[in-house]
């Protein structure tokens, strides 16, 4: 927290929280119109309810207004690793299965890939200001996508994204939570600035 | 023989020997190599190479190292740069390499004779590359999602080489692959960046001497954004006539960036941009309602965006779109003003009253009619007229008085304000002062100082004053509270405008000042035509005709009359442009000028054609002030002249027209004292009642007249005595006829009268006078003294004299004379009777007698100068003349011989002439 005292840091750190706010935003704005595409292109249907992706954090949680600063970049943090894992996994099935054919998306999954893998190392940056320091990323591989069908694995594809597009929505309130000066990074937020 | 033949089988066999040994010891197999193998040098290192021969060339060939030669292309580099490091191996060494080229080439002197090629490498110089410097990026966003960012950099100096240039861009924590440009050393494009994440740039170079490497560039992409401009922009009218709704979709996402806008807006035809306040639109939107517009107007809207923080790029404009508001009522009233014809009759006018139509934007919309409404001020009791008119003027014919004119335009929202003009008796109120005029920007400007009182509008009239055109009156109106405004019309420069303001009060109108004014001015198309109006010795009046206001192209500040003779410098004199005529003084006279004349306007002169003229010789009144004393001279000369002559007029007479006696009247009978000549004579009758006639002629001489004539009428006698052979042939005509009448005739033509008087009265004479009608030969000129006074008296008298004085000697000089006349100029029958008498002169009566005629004129003068002193005794002469004269027949014929001959020759020699006419 020494780190976190200084203008400087304090200033990295409300730089880092603002774009990260913005970056998870457009991710959220990327996310939702690949869906569509997403949707489109795999021939699904968009109110196709979808289960819980395994190795992917849930985005609703309770008390969340209770999390500590640091918490919810853990959490965070392991939920966009999680996500940048899955989508170049998504994204290497793409090329692999659909070809040429679905060159839009493609450049869009990957891009979405991007902003994940900035979003993450955001996080990553917001945990070293706290003196904490990122964890490993050993045994956050994603789980083997062998034994799940073509359709599954669309629908496994469909799943990540509508995640990532909560997360994406929860990380923004998560660190305009942080951003706030007023309140320690360890401190709760208040029950206004609950989701 | 032997040797030379050894030399060249042996030169053969290292040919072939090496040719051999190549093909031997494989395909291409050379004596020796160059290292470094094809370096690449930078340009102006030092540089050295190797020549390395094989052994085994050393055994067939006896080749070595010493024997090496290098070269550059075919120049042989100079052996100071080898070096020999053993037999085998020959350095060269370059200190510059700016100084090699290709190939460098290992040689071989064989034997010292034959050069062979060892080996040969391929030098290339170049330059390291420089570090990029300048590097930028920006993000084109080229769709929704696609965001390529180009980032462009300076390459640095050409290096010579291939030189790779490589954009690199890394996360913190990913690496992506470089960026590497197509057909181009100084930008690349990244296909796609994602935002909100600091990108590390930069360029490398590098080629074969080396890699450089830019300073990095760490950026957020989101901040070097350009977006596209916002699209599907329409414009939509409201409800107020002065508000336009646009509506726009932007094409980023708000996720990405949050915009702010810029929207601009013209009305059609117009050129000039407006901008709605950046303010008003600097949050994220898609519409917007701009106000303040003009009613019924069309205007055309334009709209761009950027970054809501203002960091990163503005879009380019979107398209135009254009849209019309709805209309409003007239803002204001049409501009009114009159022209009054009062030309026809003073107690009617004809009143023009003319309005501008309204701008557009005071319109507000298409006026459908104006509402004219005059009002008589003198008699508030009957009800205005009113007119409904189209067009923007209205002639009325009303009587002679002050009316309110008002004007409104109207459209299909409503009617404009009144606009109210006040037609007076007469503009009787205070003008506007300190009139002027400055062309300005292109335009005229016209400016005054206010009337004290307070002034609500101003109307500005002019036209252009053109000989060629009617002055046709350009109007406009100006607020009160201004003193200054630009003509709003088509003035054209060159021209000349006359313009007039007048002061509108509340209650009247002020006289009109006007004022000339150019827009601009020229140089005149012309210059005046000078021609003289008089010219004198010493000076021209020179006249000339002002420019017309079509020529002058300005205003006329000055003439300059330039004017020289024809060898002489041109004198230049400058004048008042208000005159028209000019007296050039001091000039020569009689002199050759050229005049030429120049006007000047502002702008510079045109000069008029020459004109040449003449001074004159001499002055006014030169010519009467020699004249006229000349001719006076001549006058008085003439007159004085005349009365010389007049008064010399006997002299005169005597010498340039003597009267010659006519032979055919001449009659004897009338003067023969013997033939009574009463009948004749009556005159002498009467004088001489008692018959004592007398035939003595006398000569009055005066002293003074003896003088003169002494010189002058005796010359002729001087002549005569000298040609006295030639006179006495030539008397035979007049003198030798009538030797005693000739004489006598000369002296009655003088006075007739007096002498007839005088003589009668106190001596009869007669002269006669030697003298000569111009070339004629003097005649004889014969005396005959009439006096009674006693001959020898005079004889006497002058002898006594002789001795005495002056007058004396001369008279008796004269008698001398005369009586040598005589002797000289008488017919010889005379003159032989005179000698015959000379010497019987003393007491010799026949001689006496004789003398009485032929001396007449010495006796005649002697009697005459001493008349005075002998009038006495002069009575008793002429009495005893007379008597003497009755006597001197008897006396003659007391002597018979002369009696005898004189009758006989004397008489009828008197009547024959007949030249004797006593008087």
């Amino acid at each position: 927290m020494a780190a976190a005292d200084s203008p400087s840091a304090a200033l990295r750190r409300h730089d880092l929280c603002t774009r990260g706010i913005r970056l998870a935003g457009k991710m959220r704005a990327d996310v939702v119109d690949l869906l569509d595409t997403y949707v489109e292109q795999q021939g699904l249907d968009a109110s196709v309810s979808v289960t819980a992706v395994e190795g992917v954090p849930a985005a609703a949680v309770e008390r969340w207004d209770e999390q500590t600063g640091t918490q919810r970049l853990l959490e965070n943090l392991a939920a966009y690793r999680a996500f940048r894992a899955l989508l170049a996994q998504m994204l290497e099935e793409q090329q692999e299965q659909l070809g040429e054919a679905d060159a839009a998306l493609g450049p869009a999954l990957a891009a979405v890939l991007l902003q994940v893998s900035a979003f993450a190392y955001h996080l990553e940056e917001l945990l070293r200001l706290e003196s904490r320091g990122p964890p490993s990323e050993e045994g956050a591989g994603p789980p083997p996508l062998s034994h799940l069908g073509l359709f599954e694995r669309k629908l496994r594809g469909l799943g990540v994204l509508r995640e990532l597009a909560q997360w994406a929505v929860r990380s923004a309130r998560d660190l305009r939570q942080l951003a706030k000066p007023s309140l320690g990074s360890s401190s709760a937020p208040g029950p206004a600035e609950s989701p | 023989m032997f040797s030379g033949w050894s030399w060249v089988a042996h030169g053969l066999f290292l040919l072939l020997s090496i040719c051999s040994f190549q093909v031997s010891g494989g395909l291409v197999q050379s004596c020796g190599r160059i290292i470094p193998e094809s370096p690449v040098l930078a340009l102006g290192s030092n540089f050295t190479a190797l020549c390395i021969l094989n052994e085994s060339c050393l055994d067939f060939g006896n080749i070595y190292a010493n024997q090496i030669i290098w070269k550059i292309k075919n120049r042989v580099v100079p052996k100071e740069q080898y070096r020999e490091i053993n037999k085998t191996v020959s350095s060269v060494t370059f200190n510059d390499t700016s100084s090699l080229a290709t190939p460098l080439t290992c040689n071989i002197l064989a034997d010292g004779q034959i050069e062979q090629n060892i080996y040969g490498i391929s030098v290339t110089i170049g330059l390291p590359p420089e570090k990029p410097k300048n590097l930028s990026c920006i993000v084109h966003q080229m769709s929704k999602l696609t965001y390529p960012m180009t980032c462009t950099w300076n390459p640095g100096r050409p290096t010579f080489l291939d030189t790779h240039f490589r954009l690199k861009y890394r996360w913190p924590q990913e690496n992506f692959p470089d960026c590497i440009p197509k057909d181009a050393n100084n930008s690349c494009t990244v296909t796609d960046v994602q935002f909100f994440v600091n990108l590390e740039v930069w360029v490398e170079a590098a080629n074969a001497l080396g890699k450089a490497e830019s300073d990095p560039l760490v950026l957020d992409p989101i901040e070097i954004v350009k977006p596209l401009s916002p699209h599907n922009l329409s414009v939509n009218s409201g409800i107020l006539p002065t508000v336009l709704k646009l509506s726009w979709e932007n094409r980023i996402s708000a996720a990405v960036m949050k915009l702010k806008f810029n929207i601009r807006y013209r009305v059609v035809g117009d050129t000039d941009w407006m901008q709605v306040p950046p303010e008003d639109i600097a949050s994220p939107r898609t519409s917007f309602s701009v106000q303040g517009l003009r009613p019924y107007t069309e205007y055309i809207f334009s709209i761009r965006c950027m970054k809501e923080d203002g960091v990163g790029y503005w879009s380019d404009w979107s398209e135009e779109k254009t849209g019309v508001t709805t209309e409003d009522k007239p803002s204001k009233g049409p501009s009114v003003w009159r022209i009054i014809d009062t030309s026809r009759s003073p107690a009617s006018w004809t009143v023009h009253l003319m309005w501008k139509a309204l701008e557009p934007f005071e319109a507000n919309g298409v006026i459908l009619q104006y509402e004219v409404t005059v009002r008589a001020k003198s008699s508030l009791s009957s009800p205005p007229e009113k007119y409904n008119v189209n067009a923007t003027n209205l002639t009325l014919k009303l009587p002679n008085g002050t009316y309110e004119v008002t004007v409104i335009a109207r459209n299909k929202v409503g009617a404009s304000p009144l606009s109210v003009l006040l037609i007076p008796a007469i503009n009787s109120k205070a003008p506007v002062k300190n009139l002027r005029t400055l062309p300005k920007d292109g335009k005229l400007w016209v400016g005054w100082t206010a009337p004290n009182s307070y002034v609500l509008k101003y109307v500005i009239e002019w036209c252009l004053v053109s000989n060629s055109s009617d002055c046709i009156i350009e109007w406009q109106t100006e607020p009160g509270n201004i003193q200054g405004t630009y003509l709003k019309g088509d003035i054209k420069p060159f021209k000349c405008y006359l313009i007039t303001v007048y002061p509108l009060y509340a209650d009247g109108q002020g006289s009109g000042q006007s004022v000339k004014a150019y827009l601009q001015q020229d140089r005149p198309s012309k210059g005046p035509t000078v021609q003289t109006k008089k010219v004198g010795k010493a000076e021209a009046v020179l006249t000339w005709n002002h420019l017309t206001v079509d020529e002058q192209n300005g205003f006329i500040r000055s003439y300059t009359i330039f004017y020289k003779t024809v060898d002489g410098n041109e004198t230049a004199v400058t004048v008042d442009p208000s005159k028209t005529e000019y007296t050039l003084s001091s000039l020569t006279s009689d002199t050759l000028y050229t005049v030429r004349m120049m006007a000047y306007t502002d702008e510079g002169g045109r000069s008029g054609p020459d004109f040449t003229f003449t001074t004159q010789k001499f002055g006014k009144g030169e010519i009467e002030a020699i004249v006229v004393p000349v001719c006076l001279a001549f006058l008085l000369i003439v007159l004085l002249g005349v009365l010389f002559c007049f008064n010399k007029r006997d002299l005169i007479k005597k010498h340039i027209w003597p009267i010659v006696p006519d032979p055919s009247k001449s009659n004897i009978a009338q003067w023969s004292p013997q033939v009574p000549a009463k009948h004749i004579f009556s005159s002498k009758d009467q004088m001489y009642p008692e018959g004592s006639f007398t035939d003595v002629s006398v000569v009055e001489i005066e002293a003074d007249d003896k003088k003169s004539f002494s010189e002058q009428d005796l010359k002729p006698f001087d002549l005569l005595k000298k040609e006295k052979s030639t006179s006495e042939g030539h008397s035979s005509g007049i003198g030798g006829s009538s030797c005693m009448s000739s004489p006598r005739q000369s002296v009655s033509d003088s006075d007739e009268g007096e002498t007839t008087q005088n003589t009668s009265s106190t001596v009869q004479y007669s002269t006669v006078v030697l003298n000569g009608y111009r070339d004629q030969t003097p005649v004889q000129v014969f005396s005959r003294s009439e006096s009674t006074q006693p001959l020898l008296d005079s004889e006497e008298r002058s002898e006594d004299h002789a001795g005495g004085g002056d007058s004396t000697a001369q008279r008796q000089q004269y008698f001398r004379q005369n009586g040598g006349q005589d002797e000289i100029n008488t017919d010889r029958p005379c003159f032989e009777r005179t000698k015959q008498i000379s010497p019987t002169n003393d007491g010799d009566l026949i001689g006496f007698a004789q003398l009485q005629i032929s001396g007449q004129s010495s006796q005649l003068l002697s009697l005459g100068l001493e008349k005075s002193t002998q009038e006495a005794a002069l009575s008793d002469v002429l009495q005893m003349s007379t008597e003497g004269q009755t006597e001197t027949p008897e006396t003659a014929e007391g002597n018979p011989l002369l009696v005898d001959e004189m009758p006989k020759s004397y008489l009828p020699q008197t009547v024959r002439q007949g030249g004797y006419m006593p008087q």
